[in-house]
């Protein structure tokens, strides 16, 4: 009898089986289990051949989720990716994108060797190098800046660097280099979020407890496809609201498919979510269902010290001009929908009040932001059980390298223009190619990025382009990074990065759970061809340049790690950490109500603790930038730089709490509805209103251009993942039907699309899911390099190939819309405005 | 390890000595339940469309656990938006093959029934207490655990099945040659993860479904997640509002949870789920 394949793999698969089980979980009602676990020592093998495959436990870097995860590989070559079933953040699951890892990784257009331009810049044509001589250039380069003592005129710009990836490179080689140069890409993402919380919380990042929580309202979060903290969020979401019935409102311009699962979808006109939200705060001081517990620790008014009945007779004044039916007006948001909404939210404890891009890459997103804060306080649904709480992150103890460190010098470029943003807390970093052609603040003679694409990641990708390219604007261009895509292209030097499977990091993701997890990255494979982690390159550059880091790659720093953080020590150090990939304490308490905490009297008897009366703060002037303690004194907590570091405590009715700690600005320890920091800048203090200045004058045929994300791709970084484009490689531009008929556009017109920075040709896609008066056109997609799948073209550097290509069946690629959206920060917190820009449509 | 597992460990070796005897056999695992009664387990999964948020890990699961070539899906999610704005809709709906119990008078599904190269050999299929369940394999087969499977050494890659599935479920794979006819391809399709359930662990969609939202299990075991949701939503009576194409008669062994009546809006808006669509997997 002929036998195939598939049942001789039956048998060795059979006769493997009878040696070790294929999972530890077996029993209970059903016996099949999910994952292989990993700690009960599992097995998983070949569809294929029936081989036993290795399983590595690993994390994955596609999103700043970084969920865990187990690499599965067979023959060396990794074959499959899944959740690690051991972690309490991703209780076992990833997402399509995480899935799809494999594909970072074989990507046939990657580049493996360190290249070297040799025809003009941009031009494509390129020199391998060996990484003696591309280190030999560089180290020559960075040295001769740091010994003239500008060693600012090297700039650095990452786009994700995480955890111990910042520690190595930011906190010790670029500290000990001596440039704070040093560009990052949240001003991008959702810098508006991060500065409001810094002014009303402290710290940011905010954790919505969805396991605890009896209602959700969503102002502009595609939660359950593309959050930050996507895969531990969305799941506890979708448990809360299939078993215990949790109603979630969505105000988006778009059905997402988050608004699409939502209990109701709240179409809602961009920029307008802070309009709801004040109207909503309006609605629920009026009917007194605020938490008379939680405003003891809320500042409402200039004085710090004003009873509750004062501070809630402030909000209350404030408040009555945002009506319901003033928000219909704005928002067209029905007034009777505001009014039950902000009712049921009030009513229903504990409540979670999210929010996301949608809500703030808009002028003033950083006051909407503070809407939705002040939303979540006045009900008292902040760092409660359910609530919108304060991230938990696993603290890693790392070495820091030399004691002795210079004098870091910046050029002021990372931070926008002078005088046009209050706080830009996490930089405005779609204004550095700007401001080095401005050239005022001066110009960096290197600039290197890591994980970023300038070109493609900001608005007015054309002008991007040209400033990357101007070599009279900046000499040398280094770009790290494994493919070759747009401002890759641009650059003079390519270091090969490994993809993030082939790589060591410790980190510290936010966990949904409130207690923090402890989780390594390593690697799956060796990194293929000659790359090398950036991480043990600046190991290596340290020591050309003479300034030894004290560890020479990033293994030996994870492993350091490891036994200096005092948790994971204990659990076993750096050997459990590689076998299990996470670690939590078991026995650890969710944390809550971190606010609440007394200061020890004895904290506020240490040397350099002052009381600022104007505040209520105690603090520590020696941390701060103040020279003397009567210099701290006259000038007082809040206009001392950098006198947040020396927070202690808040002192409310005659008590010393914890409070809300600052960070980055030098709010105090309340609660900061009511900003002395915003109106020291001419901002309104208590969270406001303050319309969009072109939607103000837009005419009737102008349509409001938005962006958005799908759940198969990471923003810019996934286009030649194959599995993911072959779901999404292209991106019509939805346009309401009844708009589109306005506009005579039907669907699967080209059109043209024009704002104040340019014009695109796309495609209309004519639908019901959109809010009329909008278009709406995904990012993701559009490339022009990448490589084979995202673009269509084989990267000029693509060192592999795949039999796959051949069935690539499909051969639109997109249109990216960033060319015709304009750089331009929200001038509270240096927010790219990327929902903001005014376009006219029409058909091609 | 507990008593379940050396149980399925001795069972896993009896099936690989079935094997090696020339018989195709199924090693379950299984439950005291499933043990007590001896009979094969009755594999069905369900999609619970209150859960599905559309977002494709499934589909890139399937993908990676068995390295599917571009243009092919043996998983894949539509998306349908129905309704006028401010009203509108988007639903949701996964696609795998529906392991099709056959209808009543024959109970053979309409891809084997069209398959020239069955039936061929004669299996024993070995329940995890020792019975044996005889059954006829072929190039396109169905074990008497319900899975409706494929072998390519048998496969003249005739096409036929994939035209006789009413579903489009099947599709040529264009990196395989067929076993018996080097000129063709062979086929691809969902098998429930065989690999895997035959080693005790679900199909790597079930695994990988951040939401919960794939269920697979034995119908034969009362307590299985599966037998309860069936009974809980009355799945096998209304057979004709859970599942696709009831009018094929082909009684599937996929059930959709769908309190939103998305098959019926899907339906009605544009997409049959018939073989006619391209098994594509599109986010529009």
């Amino acid at each position: 009898m002929k036998r195939d394949i598939s049942r001789r793999d039956l048998i060795k698969l059979g006769a493997a089986s009878a040696a070790v089980m294929a999972t530890g979980k077996v029993g209970g009602s059903s016996a099949l289990a999910g994952t292989v676990d990993l700690a009960a020592g599992g097995k998983d093998f070949s569809p294929q051949t029936g081989a036993e495959r290795k399983m590595i436990p690993s994390a994955c870097w596609s999103c700043v989720t970084r969920d865990s995860m187990i690499g599965f590989v067979e023959d060396g070559r990794l074959v499959k990716l899944e959740g690690n079933p051991n972690s309490i953040r991703g209780r076992g699951k990833i997402c399509s994108k995480g899935a799809s890892g494999i594909n970072q990784l074989y990507d046939p257009d990657r580049i493996l060797y360190p290249m070297k331009r040799v025809g003009k810049r941009g031009e494509g044509k390129w020199k391998r190098i060996s990484w003696d001589e591309a280190l030999t250039d560089l180290a020559a380069r960075l040295k001769k800046l740091r010994d003239e003592g500008h060693p600012e005129k090297f700039m650095f710009h990452y786009g994700r660097m995480k955890a111990s990836s910042s520690k190595i490179i930011k906190s010790v080689f670029l500290a000990n280099y001596g440039t704070k140069t040093i560009g990052n890409h949240t001003s991008i993402c959702e810098g508006a979020k991060w500065t409001a919380q810094e002014l009303t919380w402290g710290k940011h990042y905010d954790n919505w407890d969805f396991d605890n929580t009896k209602f959700v309202l969503n102002f502009g979060s595609g939660v359950l496809e593309a959050h930050t903290n996507h895969i531990p969020t969305c799941q506890r979401l979708g448990d809360a609201m299939v078993d215990r019935g949790v109603k979630m409102y969505t105000f988006d311009v778009r059905l997402s498919n988050t608004a699409a699962k939502s209990t109701e979808w709240l179409p809602v006109k961009p920029g307008t979510d802070g309009a709801i939200a004040l109207a909503m705060c309006n609605v629920i001081m009026q009917a007194g269902l605020y938490d008379k517990e939680f405003f003891k620790f809320i500042r409402a008014t200039k004085d710090p010290n004003a009873s509750t009945a004062a501070k809630v007779a402030a909000l209350k004044s404030h408040l009555a001009q945002y009506t319901p039916e003033w928000a219909e007006k704005v928002s067209t948001v029905p007034a009777a929908k505001i009014k039950s909404l902000a009712l049921e939210f009030a009513k229903t404890k504990p409540a979670c009040v999210i929010s996301y891009r949608g809500a703030v890459a808009h002028y003033h997103g950083a006051d909407t932001e503070r809407a939705v804060q002040m939303l979540a306080a006045i009900t008292g649904n902040i760092d409660n059980p359910g609530g919108r709480c304060r991230a938990v992150g696993a603290k890693w103890k790392y070495p820091k390298g030399p004691k002795k460190k210079p004098k870091a010098k910046a050029l002021k470029i990372a931070q926008g223009f002078p005088g046009t943003i209050a706080y830009p807390t996490h930089g405005a970093n779609h204004q550095v190619l700007k401001m080095i052609k401005d050239g005022r603040a001066g110009r960096p003679e290197v600039y290197m990025w890591y994980c970023y694409t300038p070109v493609y990641a900001n608005g007015e990708c054309q002008e991007n382009i040209d400033i990357l390219k101007d070599e009279s604007l900046i000499p040398f261009t280094v770009c790290v990074n494994a493919y070759y895509d747009e401002s890759a292209a641009l650059a003079d030097m390519i270091l090969p990065n490994p993809s993030y499977l082939e790589w060591w990091d410790y980190e510290d993701m936010v966990s949904p759970t409130q207690v923090p997890e402890y989780y390594i990255r390593q690697p799956l494979v060796k990194p293929l061809g000659e790359s090398r982690d950036f991480k043990d390159v600046v190991c290596d550059l340290a020591n050309r340049m003479g300034f030894p880091l004290g560890f020479n790659s990033a293994e030996e720093f994870v492993k350091m790690s490891c036994e200096k953080t005092p948790a994971v020590k204990a659990a076993g150090g750096f050997e459990y950490m590689k076998k299990h990939g996470v670690y939590h304490d078991p026995k650890a308490k969710p944390k809550y109500y971190g606010y609440k905490k007394a200061v020890k009297p004895d904290a506020l008897k240490k040397d350099g603790v002052i009381f600022d009366k104007a505040t209520g703060v105690y603090w520590n002037w020696h941390k701060s930038k103040a020279k003397s303690e009567a210099e701290a004194k006259e000038k007082g907590y809040t206009k001392t730089k950098n006198a947040y570091k020396g927070y202690i405590g808040q002192e409310i009715g005659g008590k010393v709490y914890a409070g809300f700690k600052p960070d980055k600005v030098n709010k105090s320890g309340y609660f900061e509805v009511y900003s002395e920091l915003l109106e020291m800048k001419k901002f309104p203090a208590l969270p406001s209103y303050v319309p969009i200045p072109e939607h103000k004058k837009m005419s009737a045929n102008d349509l409001i251009l938005t962006t958005y994300k799908v759940p198969v791709h990471i923003h810019s970084r996934s286009a030649n993942c194959k599995w993911l484009t072959e779901i999404y490689h292209d991106n019509p531009a939805m346009i309401n039907t009844r708009t589109a008929k306005r506009l005579g556009i039907k669907d699967g017109d080209k059109i043209k699309v024009k704002s104040e920075a340019g014009e695109i040709t796309t495609t209309a896609n004519v639908t019901e899911a959109v809010v009329p008066g909008v278009v709406a056109i995904s990012h993701h997609v559009g490339h022009w390099e990448y490589g084979r799948y995202a673009s269509g073209k084989k990267s000029p550097l693509a060192a592999g190939d795949d039999s796959d290509f051949k069935l690539k069946w499909w051969t639109k690629k997109g249109v990216h819309p960033n060319w015709i959206i304009p750089n331009k920060p929200d001038p509270i917190s240096g927010q790219q405005r990327w929902m903001d820009t005014v376009v006219k449509v029409r058909k091609a | 390890m507990s008593e379940n597992v050396a149980l399925s460990r001795r069972k896993m070796i009896k099936g690989a000595g079935a094997l090696a005897l020339g018989a195709a056999a199924g090693l379950a695992p299984i439950s005291k339940a499933t043990a007590a009664r001896g009979k094969a387990p009755r594999w069905a999964f369900i999609v619970d469309l209150r859960r599905c948020t559309g977002c494709r890990t499934c589909t890139v699961a399937c993908k990676a656990e068995m390295n599917t070539p571009l243009g092919a899906f043996r998983a894949a999610v539509y998306d349908q938006v129905v309704g006028t704005f401010p009203k509108t809709e988007k639903h949701f709906l996964p696609r795998l093959c529906n392991h099709c119990e056959g209808n009543k008078e024959d109970g053979i599904p309409p891809c084997i029934k069209d398959c020239p190269e069955y039936p061929k050999d004669r299996r024993q299929f070995i329940t995890p207490e020792g019975k044996k369940i005889r059954y006829r394999g072929g190039a396109t087969y169905k074990r008497p655990d319900g899975m409706v499977l494929y072998e390519n050494e048998l496969c003249t890659g005739c096409g036929k099945c994939i035209k006789a599935c009413p579903y489009g479920a099947r599709s040529w794979d264009k990196l395989l040659i067929s076993g018996k006819d080097s000129t063709k391809n062979g086929i691809a399709k969902c098998t429930f993860c065989q690999h895997r359930v035959d080693n005790g662990v679900v199909p790597s969609c079930v695994n990988m479904c951040p939401q919960k939202a794939r269920i697979f299990g034995d119908l034969n075991d009362p307590n299985s997640q599966v037998s309860k949701l069936v009974k809980e939503f009355g799945l096998l009576e209304n057979r004709d509002k859970n599942t696709l194409l009831p009018k094929e008669n082909t009684v599937p062994m996929l059930f959709y949870i769908d309190p939103r009546g998305a098959l019926m809006k899907m339906a009605n808006a544009r997409k049959k789920f018939e073989k006619e669509e391209a098994w594509v997997d599109q986010i529009t």
